[in-house]
């Protein structure tokens, strides 16, 4: 296994509130690593530092040995980094087919982006591939607005995925799902995980110690502990912080 | 080559079905383009027959401030960004090709200066204007024409507030043909493939993939960084692209009247190049041709009956926002794209 995200250090203060603070992982190629800890920990905040839609004040973030600190979110995007929202982030006026082509189109040549569009047969043919994996090809044609909830949680996950990123960064995809669509969409990330490095935002217990290779426990800012799911689950610390008495 | 279009034909009886939306609303818009040249020549060949002079005058009048209606369209349609200041590069366009006339008298030289002048002033009052966003980028863009149209207003080689007068007739050569500017059925044929080519290359544009992410930036700005895309570059190229458009089209405008005023560079313009945008139809392209000869044609014919064809237009713009939100394409074209869709199958 070798490392495909290094956090060092990792920090932010919003005025005097250090909301990250002095964070630190790695997440290795072809695994689940998961972020958890209870609301207001700083996950969401992390995520937002790592891919660049906060600029950190202190610390790095590398990606496959490169430093990509303090890059906006598009040059991350560039470099490798694909990330899902915790609340549904769509082009919700346009079709599920456009979704998923505009995000495919990074695939693309430069010299493509001015020919027109079915001259991008790369983008077309990604397209075609995830309408079939996420189960989303009779829907293709429907503007995305229209699906359902737990369809739109499946094609945010689908167009982070289109740029083949090396890292794929996903926000409690399985937000506001029922218990069996919970399960599909488990399922369907440990199967991605064939091919890509994921790190995951989770809140349903139960998922991540089920699908993480790795989790990072985070409490007030700061890491409070790291380790394998049965570890990090044995841990005293976590068990008072985050567990409660279980 | 893939086509995207047949996802569900494999395997199954069901019929082919549009996935590509935006695609099929584009080749509906250009069968109305097309259905708008034929109207265009009838018009143009009874103009001749009938020796006019004023209705083909106003007719080319209407096909320049489609152009104009285009430019804005980029950015409202596809871009999501409300411009009220795109007089600023039709007055521009107009003032540079008058200037360029008056000490040459080529055409060619005249459209060369109004496209290098729109790519620089464009860029640097993108730069700003991009700085903002929604009602502060509208009223930015406000503030910039009305600094333009002051600037010129109070400048005397400009001719103040008088304008510019005595702009020679050019001769527009072509290769194979040379038109006058004072033929009055030349010139609106001229103006007419003038303008189809701007729509041609708008809607070009708008169906690369680069267009398709203004489209995306119209839908949520939010998410474009996450597909790779650096918003600013996207709405400051989009800004250019209209800078360009509307300066191309306001080109023309001293050749059809022989002077440019003040005017041309006033809110009046910009506010009407919206009007007939929405009235046309938002994010259609060939709305901004239709509510074009709609809005001239209207302020001409109302305007020669009382002085108050301001009310009568403004009534009509409400009307159309309340009863037809999507304009006159919003109504006509879905029946293009349902024949062009039956004729797929």
């Amino acid at each position: 296994m070798s490392v495909v995200l290094e956090v060092r250090g990792l920090g932010v203060r919003f005025g005097g509130i250090r909301a990250v603070d002095g964070v630190s992982f790695d997440a290795e190629s072809n695994a689940i690593t998961t972020i958890i800890g209870p609301n207001g920990a700083g996950k969401s905040t992390l995520f937002n530092l790592i891919s660049g839609m906060i600029r950190p004040s202190s610390g790095k973030v590398m990606l496959r040995g490169v430093d990509l600190t303090g890059r906006p979110p598009y040059l991350m995007q560039r470099a490798g980094m694909g990330r899902s929202f915790q609340i549904t982030n769509l082009f919700f006026e346009l079709t599920v087919f456009e979704n998923l082509r505009l995000a495919a189109q990074r695939l693309e040549t430069t010299g493509r982006f001015l020919l027109p569009v079915r001259r991008s047969e790369r983008a077309l043919a990604r397209v075609h591939e995830l309408v079939e994996r996420f189960a989303l090809a009779p829907k293709a044609g429907e503007l995305a607005g229209a699906l359902s909830h737990g369809e739109q949680r499946r094609l945010e996950i689908a167009v982070a995925l289109a740029t083949e990123p090396s890292i794929l960064l996903l926000d409690e995809p399985t937000q506001g799902m029922s218990h069996s669509d919970t399960a599909d969409t488990a399922a369907l990330i440990r199967d991605l995980a064939r091919d890509v490095t994921i790190l995951l935002i989770e809140h349903d217990i139960g998922v991540v110690m089920d699908i993480s290779n790795h989790i990072v426990v985070m409490h007030q800012g700061r890491k409070l502990a790291e380790g394998a799911p049965a570890v990090v689950r044995a841990d005293p610390a976590v068990k008072s912080a985050y567990f409660g008495h279980a | 080559m893939v086509d995207i279009n047949v996802v569900e034909a494999k395997g199954t009886a069901r019929p082919k079905r549009v996935i590509d939306r935006l695609g099929l609303a584009m080749r509906a818009s250009h069968v109305l383009v097309a259905l708008f040249v034929v109207a265009a020549l009838i018009f143009a060949a009874v103009g001749v027959i009938q020796d006019d002079r004023f209705f083909l005058r106003l007719g080319t009048e209407a096909l320049i401030f489609a152009g104009l209606a285009l430019s804005v369209d980029i950015l409202l349609g596809y871009t999501g960004l409300l411009s009220l200041g795109q007089a600023l590069y039709f007055g521009l366009g107009a003032y540079v090709s008058a200037v360029v006339l008056k000490e040459v008298p080529s055409f060619w030289a005249a459209m060369a200066a109004a496209l290098v002048v729109a790519l620089v002033i464009g860029f640097l009052a993108g730069l700003i204007a991009n700085r903002v966003r929604g009602v502060y980028f509208a009223l930015v863009t406000f503030g910039l024409a009305q600094v333009a149209a002051r600037a010129v207003y109070n400048t005397r080689s400009l001719g103040a507030s008088d304008g510019l007068i005595g702009v020679p007739v050019v001769p527009i050569d072509l290769g194979v043909i040379t038109v006058m500017s004072n033929s009055p059925a030349g010139f609106f044929l001229f103006t007419l493939g003038f303008i189809v080519v701007l729509y041609a290359v708008c809607a070009y544009l708008l169906d690369t993939p680069f267009g398709r992410v203004l489209l995306a930036l119209r839908a949520n700005e939010r998410r474009v960084p996450s597909l790779g895309y650096s918003t600013r570059n996207l709405r400051l190229s989009a800004y250019v692209l209209a800078a360009v458009i509307a300066s191309l089209s306001g080109a023309l405008y001293p050749m059809l009247r022989g002077f440019v005023s003040p005017e041309l560079l006033f809110f009046t313009t910009s506010g009407n190049a919206v009007i007939t945008v929405v009235i046309g139809g938002v994010g259609t392209l060939a709305g901004a041709l239709y509510g074009g000869v709609i809005l001239t044609v209207l302020k001409s014919v109302i305007g020669s009956l009382t002085e108050h064809h301001l009310i009568v237009i403004g009534l009509l713009f409400m009307a159309t926002v309340i009863f037809l939100p999507k304009g006159i394409m919003g109504v006509v074209r879905p029946l293009i794209e349902r024949m062009l869709r039956g004729g797929k199958r």
